[in-house]
């Protein structure tokens, strides 16, 4: 399982493993969330 | 040039499936306060809210918006508090992604950042706000992030003006 791409400028690339558990942290989810008001 | 009041800073083309987007030297001494643009062509699934980010800052974000739903003029609050971005900027989804405005205030100033943003869902069933907020510290940041609370996105743009300080 690969992990999500980040981009910094110009560059995309994957995520480590670190980056991805800081972004897992952040509230991210791998599984899509309908945030549509209401 | 008295009469140019807004400055391009830097633009950012949004690239492929990409879960968020680090903006490098946005913002500096030359500005106090900024205006970022936000154009998210699509989102691969769901309909997640876009994130700012300062710098690497993963606390002290406020946050509060008016939300009306177009069909019923329905509103609800939005709200972040203390949290690790600012994450109510206003749902993006995978029909048509999303556009968002957002003011920045004394990002780059040690001094507490303010925003003030506004969003249109380009959903028929979605909705607008507009909100406010800050971000609780005095750090000066040069870099901010746009991410979303899920999924990831593709194409579109960031573009970053600085307001000119002063009239020459």
């Amino acid at each position: 399982m690969t992990n999500p791409n980040i981009q910094i400028d110009d560059e995309i690339r994957e995520m480590t493993d670190e980056e991805y558990a800081d972004l897992i942290a952040s509230g991210w989810t791998e599984e899509p969330q309908d945030d549509r008001e209401p | 040039m008295n009469a140019v009041g807004l400055w391009l800073v830097k633009t950012q083309t949004i690239g492929t499936a990409v879960a968020s987007v680090n903006v490098t030297g946005a913002f500096s001494s030359t500005y106090d306060n900024y205006r970022i643009m936000v154009n998210i062509d699509a989102i691969t699934a769901g309909g997640p809210y876009v994130t700012l980010q300062l710098g690497a800052t993963t606390t002290g974000y406020y946050y509060g918006a008016a939300s009306v739903v177009y069909s019923t003029a329905a509103f609800s609050g939005l709200a972040s508090n203390n949290q690790a971005s600012f994450n109510r900027l206003g749902p993006a989804n995978s029909g048509s992604g999303g556009s968002l405005i957002i003011d920045v205030l004394n990002p780059n100033r040690a001094y507490r950042t303010m925003i003030s943003s506004s969003y249109a869902d380009f959903n028929t069933a979605g909705s607008s706000g507009y909100g406010s907020g800050f971000l609780n510290n005095t750090t000066q940041y040069t870099d901010f992030t746009i991410g979303l609370t899920s999924s990831t996105m593709t194409g579109g743009n960031i573009r970053v003006y600085g307001y000119k300080n002063g009239q020459s």
